[in-house]
């Protein structure tokens, strides 16, 4: 009930590859005998090497980069089949018996009933009206855990030939175009998005995604939220000190997250799994 | 265009928002005299915090669950020790709130203090604190694991976020809690509203 039973990849010859890819990615911690590969198998994930994340706004105190260990991330968002499952295994996860403190009364709306997704949530089609909450006791279940904002944007940054997306005309076009779509009242299957440059899809085009620290965004416009930000770098000439003024869908990532509930769900707001390229045994 | 879309997604989550405290009250765990079996989420009312599964360590080093305050009236903040602006006045309005309490809610009530930093802020360091701040046995300092600490700031609406110097920006709340452990009140900020924290705190004692 805990955790799902995986049969692939348990055969020596995967290990083998992860471990290989793992030490490609220097990710295996020196000298600590509690570090071992994570022994839950990574099937539909995919290694994130390495890399910088740049935040979009930052305090005065923040570090204009962000180290990011090598992690992985599942290639596809969760869909609705697999979320069925989760829900089938935990009952109090269902749509008429969750309390609303973990998810608002919009939860898995758009489901038919509490174990039948219906018309409206094709079985390959990404879950939406997922809680924070939900999307957390779901990595948990799966043995994974939600992405930090910091991997997400690492991945998503990704083109789809290059690791800088920046410069990737094709994937700016299809955001873009993506953005000014009014989001379809039946989501189109998960793995219909064209790959980046790791193997991952849908991290745009598709819906937009939890992160774990979602609630670390603070510009809300709530005073009380704002504590730490530095407006010299946020408003006016500040602009120019986000990391790329152009990246209009990180703005709107940004907004979206610190606007957010933790209870809160909507139609456009799925989320996907992630897990440590190494992991501590207890 | 964007911006438009910008706003309605926007609209959308904080209207959401705005009707979570109204959902209904189940009634209240039946033999509440008893605090400790721990054992069942069952018992805790629906919109009750202590549901959550967030696992802490009190500064005496043992072991706690949020479920352990049920029956009391709660004042609950979180912050961290090292902190130098904000949190010690946080803990200076809880000490006013007791102080404008009548006695027989008073010598009842939790006080309860959470630290974001799950590094520096030990049980031994909490101990600490509590010395310096001259904390009573009617505290409870509380150290808790990243993922716990997270999962209690979403439940709270607190938002916080480790800076590269080690130090945490953060929500200025003061959460009250019912004998139940539903949020009652939240006073937002660091001035003014300690009299509407008390009131909300003695109507939820009775």
């Amino acid at each position: 009930m805990d955790a799902r039973k995986n049969t692939m990849s348990t055969t020596p010859l995967f290990r083998l590859g992860a471990l290989a890819l793992s030490l490609l990615a220097g990710v295996v911690l020196p000298g600590s005998p509690l570090s071992t590969l994570n022994p839950q198998p990574a099937t539909g994930m995919v290694l994130i090497p390495a890399g910088n994340y740049v935040p979009l706004l930052r305090t005065t105190k923040d570090a204009a980069a962000v180290p990011v260990a090598a992690f992985l991330l599942d290639e596809l968002p969760v869909t609705n089949a697999e979320f069925l499952a989760f829900v089938t295994a935990n009952p109090k996860w269902r749509r008429s018996q969750v309390s609303g403190l973990f998810a608002d009364s919009s939860y898995l709306g758009h489901w038919t009933g509490d174990l039948e997704p219906g018309p409206q949530a094709p079985d390959g089609a990404p879950v939406v009206h997922v809680s924070w909450f939900a999307a957390r006791a779901y990595a948990r279940w799966a043995g994974k855990r939600l992405p930090a904002t910091a991997e997400w944007e690492l991945a998503a940054a990704a083109g789809y030939t290059q690791p800088d997306g920046r410069t990737d005309e094709a994937l700016k076009r299809d955001l873009y175009a993506w953005l000014a779509r009014p989001v379809p009242a039946i989501l189109a299957d998960a793995a219909t998005g064209r790959p980046n440059y790791f193997g991952v899809r849908g991290l745009h085009g598709l819906v937009w995604e939890w992160v774990d620290d979602f609630n670390t965004a603070m510009v809300t416009g709530e005073s009380r939220a704002d504590s730490g930000l530095d407006r010299d770098l946020f408003c006016g000439a500040g602009s120019v000190g986000a990391k790329d003024t152009t990246d209009y869908a990180a703005f709107m990532r940004q907004a979206l997250r610190s606007s957010l509930k933790a209870n809160n769900t909507t139609s456009s707001l799925g989320f996907r799994c992630a897990r440590d390229a190494t992991a501590s045994t207890p | 265009m964007k911006t438009i879309l910008l706003l309605l997604l926007l609209s959308a989550t904080a209207a959401r928002a705005v009707d979570q405290p109204a959902r209904g009250q189940e009634p209240a765990a039946p033999g509440k005299d008893t605090c400790c079996e721990a054992m069942a989420n069952a018992t805790f009312t629906r919109n009750s915090l202590y549901q959550a599964e967030a696992a802490f360590t009190t500064d005496a080093g043992r072991a706690f669950t949020l479920g352990e305050l049920r029956g009391r009236p709660v004042v609950l903040a979180m912050f961290f020790a090292s902190c130098g602006y904000a949190c010690p006045l946080i803990v200076s309005d809880i000490q006013a709130i007791r102080a404008k309490l009548p006695a027989g809610i008073r010598d009842r009530a939790a006080f309860v203090l959470v630290s974001f930093d799950s590094i520096r802020d030990t049980p031994a360091a909490l101990a600490n604190y509590r010395a310096q701040r001259s904390l009573d046995s009617q505290w409870v300092l509380l150290h808790g694991s990243d993922d716990s600490v997270r999962e209690l700031a979403a439940l709270l609406g607190v938002k916080f976020k480790r800076e590269a110097d080690g130090a945490f920006s953060h929500s200025n709340l003061i959460t009250v809690l019912n004998p139940q452990g539903e949020i009652v009140h939240q006073r937002a900020g660091l001035t003014g509203g300690l009299d509407e924290a008390t009131t909300a705190l003695i109507a939820a004692s009775r």
